[in-house]
């Protein structure tokens, strides 16, 4: 590669995406910055990308295939490339040949790289007809599904439009840790008199910044909608700019929110002084343009649905949604307007298993454990931590016991790499093409290659090229993935003439040169379309029971300097002491004996983690608050409930653990 | 030239910190800039703070550091012999001893960014703004402070830093 500057995109699961130049030097990253053409970057980036070389150059990144016998035995010998694409080829082929078709076959892949070119993945599958396929979404599904309820669409309003907002109320969002550009546009805006509020149950770093903040139990933002609501509609303050026409549901909703609820029963379950909501429903009668951002926390529970769908009424109904530099935040799916070709991807038939099986990637192990015509019996993942982010690790085990093959491929040995038979190393993005769309901001960005390989770590797209490569040969047209094509022709191929007038891009080449915004703003369109407002039914008029009393709420909210389980390697930003932190209320260290810095035991019917206390006096007293990821990783307490939905969101929130004071003998 | 540090704006992101190490590839544990939280409210952004009186300055023997007209306090590597008086001297730990290479290290300012136009890494990392740099000598504005709860004492070494300090918020607890 030639010295000099490259244009990459930070790929993470994550609010930024954020456009990175990357300076290098005799073919090494030698360092990074923001990019000054990305209007939403704006030419820095967070501790996290800023450490970017240490996350390319790390002594604990994989260089070399591996390969692991027994499975779990630490006992791994490096094997070429050649040897690893044959070991998975005759694997297929064989379960195949036994089954009559690839269902036995299947991946798990989420989010560890958004770029368009990873769904090389499912991709590849896809290219080799039916198979074991995961469907939904853990992160966002349910707020996604009230989205389109309330919309008729996915709809997220522009976030530099915050700038201009008179009053922003972040409800169940904590920007300073999760997504730190924003707090520049919240600040600009605060800079020129905007007030800020802040809704959470817990006093986050972002709340302590807030001219107001209001806490909240969990899992009650509905109520407090509701009653807001309820509020601004009873003093004539509701706006009747579009309502009583286009909103379909008015009648119901109104009826609800004047008889079918009472102040009285909002205070108490909510928890939220009466003070407090008189005082957010002024704010939003008499502040506008006002911007409501409704976070991924508020729909981690069995509420989630309607607590989003309660604010998106709460901001209709105060004039807030059609009106500039107001709107309502979530995050949007215009990833979907590209033609993903590599997910989309289509594969030869097979006559007689036609469709690919099914597997809610919410509930993996479950779902698949219940297949026996074929069971599964090879995995591959690829972007994913499952043993240190997913639920029901118990029947993960249970799984994978049955697996014959598991293949991870990843740029660290995580957790679920030990537990494989195969581990591929994977490219960063700095060693890869793609392209790149924020679910949060509306901008586009290429990533350059801007260096070599780290030894010989691949894309996932190479892999499944050259495994192709390999399939083919031991079985001719096994796989229909078009493996002659590069990656330059996959990217040309998403930039459609509907993408480039879409983004006002001439021609491709000038995406070398910046970032593009979206031409078409995302505020809720004046025109005739359809709001709906809230529906209440006889499920969503109860309050979830708060836990008994000596049972606890776990929050596991993400943790500044890493994203779920990545950058756990980089030392940088070592965080190791602050790994096994379990914030406990003030309520429950007395009750349960505990001081500050005491070893306590989290535990439920799942698991037991032991951790150092960390009294916090402003938590609420049913919850307790730990972070994800770490040597001990809180998942391990972290089970399927009853009230989830397939198409849901996983209620991680729902977690309910015990907590004692740890003696050592009681481990 | 100084540093400009708002605490009510600071939100602890560590931007500014890990923006330094990625601008000066300064190994682990070497810190030129430290995030440090002093209260579960108050985070301060710590680097060299380029003193008017700089400590480091007077008690070098190699008489490693210089201050610049701009009042940029730079040291002399090829100079340090390692002795790390000047670690123990300064009151905001800014001089960083690496054990490897036996020699002090510390924030210049980005003199070389400066000298090309640009801000310090650190203050063009901060997303919030609520770090930047200032001319002392002109700086005026009735809200800042001299100092803030959890800084090093000022008075000895004079540090070419402002502060504002935090506003008062109003919160609702759980009733």
């Amino acid at each position: 590669m030639d010295d000099g500057i490259y244009r990459n995109t930070c790929p993470r699961n994550c609010y930024g995406t954020c456009g990175i130049l990357s300076h290098v030097k005799n073919n090494k990253l030698v360092k990074v910055t923001g990019d000054p053409s990305h209007g939403f970057t704006k030419g820095s980036l967070c501790a996290k990308g800023y450490a970017y070389t240490q996350f390319v150059y790390n002594p604990h990144r994989l260089k070399y295939p591996m390969l692991q016998t027994p499975r779990g035995s630490g006992n791994w010998v490096r094997i070429s490339w050649d040897d690893a694409y044959s070991i998975i080829g005759k694997k297929m082929i064989e379960l195949q040949a036994r089954y009559g078709s690839n269902l036995a076959s299947g991946y798990n892949k989420y989010s560890g790289n958004l770029g368009l070119l990873h769904y090389a993945t499912e991709g590849l599958f896809n290219s080799i007809g039916t198979h074991t396929k995961p469907v939904g979404n853990p992160c966002a599904l349910t707020g996604l599904n009230a989205l389109e309820y309330s919309f008729g669409k996915k709809f997220s309003a522009v976030p530099e439009d915050m700038t201009y907002s008179k009053m922003i109320v972040l409800w169940g969002a904590n920007p300073a840790v999760t997504n730190v550009h924003q707090m520049k546009f919240i600040y600009e805006a605060r800079r020129k008199g905007a007030i800020l509020v802040v809704i959470d149950p817990v006093l986050t770093q972002t709340a302590k910044k807030a001219d107001l903040y209001i806490q909240i139990k969990p899992g009650t933002d509905m109520w407090l909608a509701l009653g807001v609501a309820k509020l601004l509609y009873e003093n004539g303050y509701a706006s009747n700019d579009f309502l009583n026409e286009r909103g379909e549901g008015w009648n119901e909703y109104i009826n609800f929110i004047t008889h079918g609820i009472t102040m009285q029963e909002v205070y108490e379950i909510t928890g939220v002084p009466p003070e407090a909501i008189a005082e957010l429903a002024s704010l939003y009668y008499s502040i506008k343009p006002t911007a409501t951002w409704a976070g991924l926390g508020i729909q981690r529970n069995s509420n989630g649905n309607d607590s989003i769908e309660a604010i998106n009424s709460l901001v209709a109904l105060s004039g807030n949604l059609t009106i500039p530099n107001a709107g309502l935040y979530f995050m949007h799916f215009d990833v979907e307007t590209f033609p993903n070709k590599l997910l989309n991807l289509e594969g030869p038939p097979n006559e007689l298993v036609l469709e690919s099986r099914s597997v809610d990637i919410s509930d993996y192990a479950n779902n698949a454990l219940s297949f026996d015509n074929p069971p599964l019996k090879l995995l591959w993942i690829a972007s994913r931590n499952i043993f240190t982010q997913d639920q029901n690790l118990a029947e993960w085990k249970e799984l994978f016991d049955q697996l014959e093959l598991i293949v991870t491929v990843d740029m660290y040995l995580t957790k679920t790499a030990m537990q494989s038979d195969l581990v591929l190393p994977a490219a960063t993005h700095f060693e890869e093409e793609d392209l790149n769309i924020g679910y949060w901001h509306y901008w586009i960005s290429l990533n350059q290659k801007a260096i070599p390989a780290y030894y010989e770590a691949k894309s996932d797209l190479q892999i499944a090229r050259e495994l192709t490569r390999k399939l083919n040969q031991l079985s001719p047209g096994f796989s229909s993935f078009p493996h002659e094509k590069e990656p330059i022709d996959w990217i040309y191929e998403e930039i459609t003439p509907e993408i480039k007038h879409l983004y006002g891009i001439n021609s491709f080449e000038d995406l070398m040169t910046k970032a593009f915004h979206k031409k078409e703003k995302s505020i809720f369109p004046d025109d005739r379309q359809i709001f709906r407002f809230f529906t209440p039914n006889e499920n969503n008029c109860v309050a979830s029971k708060a836990p008994g009393l000596d049972s606890f709420t776990l929050l596991t909210p993400q943790s500044l300097l890493k994203i779920h389980s990545q950058y756990e390697w980089v030392s940088w930003l070592n965080t190791k002491k602050d790994e096994s932190l379990i914030e406990i209320s003030l309520a429950a260290a007395k009750k349960k004996g505990i001081a500050d810095q005491d070893k306590v035991e989290l535990y439920n019917e799942s698991a037991s983690i032991i951790g150092t206390a960390r009294i916090s006096n402003h938590l609420p007293d049913n919850i307790v608050l730990t972070h994800q990821a770490g040597s001990n990783p809180i998942n391990q307490l972290i089970k399927n409930k009853d009230t989830e939905k397939p198409d849901s969101s996983t209620y991680f929130y729902d977690s309910i653990v015990r907590l004692r004071k740890w003696e050592g003998y009681n481990v | 030239m100084g540093f400009c540090f708002n605490a009510d704006d600071c939100i602890g992101c560590r931007a500014c910190e890990i923006a330094c190490k990625n601008e000066n590839q300064t190994p682990s544990g070497i810190n030129w800039r430290k995030v440090k939280k002093i209260s579960s409210e108050l985070f301060l952004s710590i680097s060299c703070n380029h003193c008017e009186n700089p400590e480091c300055f007077r008690v070098c023997p190699q008489r490693a550091f210089t201050k610049r007209r701009d009042g940029i306090v730079e040291i002399e590597q090829s100079l340090c012999d390692g002795c790390q008086l000047c670690v123990t001297s300064c009151p905001y730990n800014a001089p960083q001893f690496d054990p490897e290479t036996h020699k002090v290290s510390k924030c210049q300012m980005c003199y070389p960014r400066q000298d090309a136009g640009l801000l310090p890494t650190c203050v063009e990392a901060c997303t919030t703004n609520a770090l930047s740099i200032v001319n002392l000598d002109k700086f005026n504005n009735p809200d800042i402070v001299s100092s803030l709860p959890g800084f090093p004492d000022i008075q000895i070494t004079r540090p070419s830093i402002v502060f504002f300090p935090q506003k008062i918020r109003k919160r609702y607890f759980l009733f």
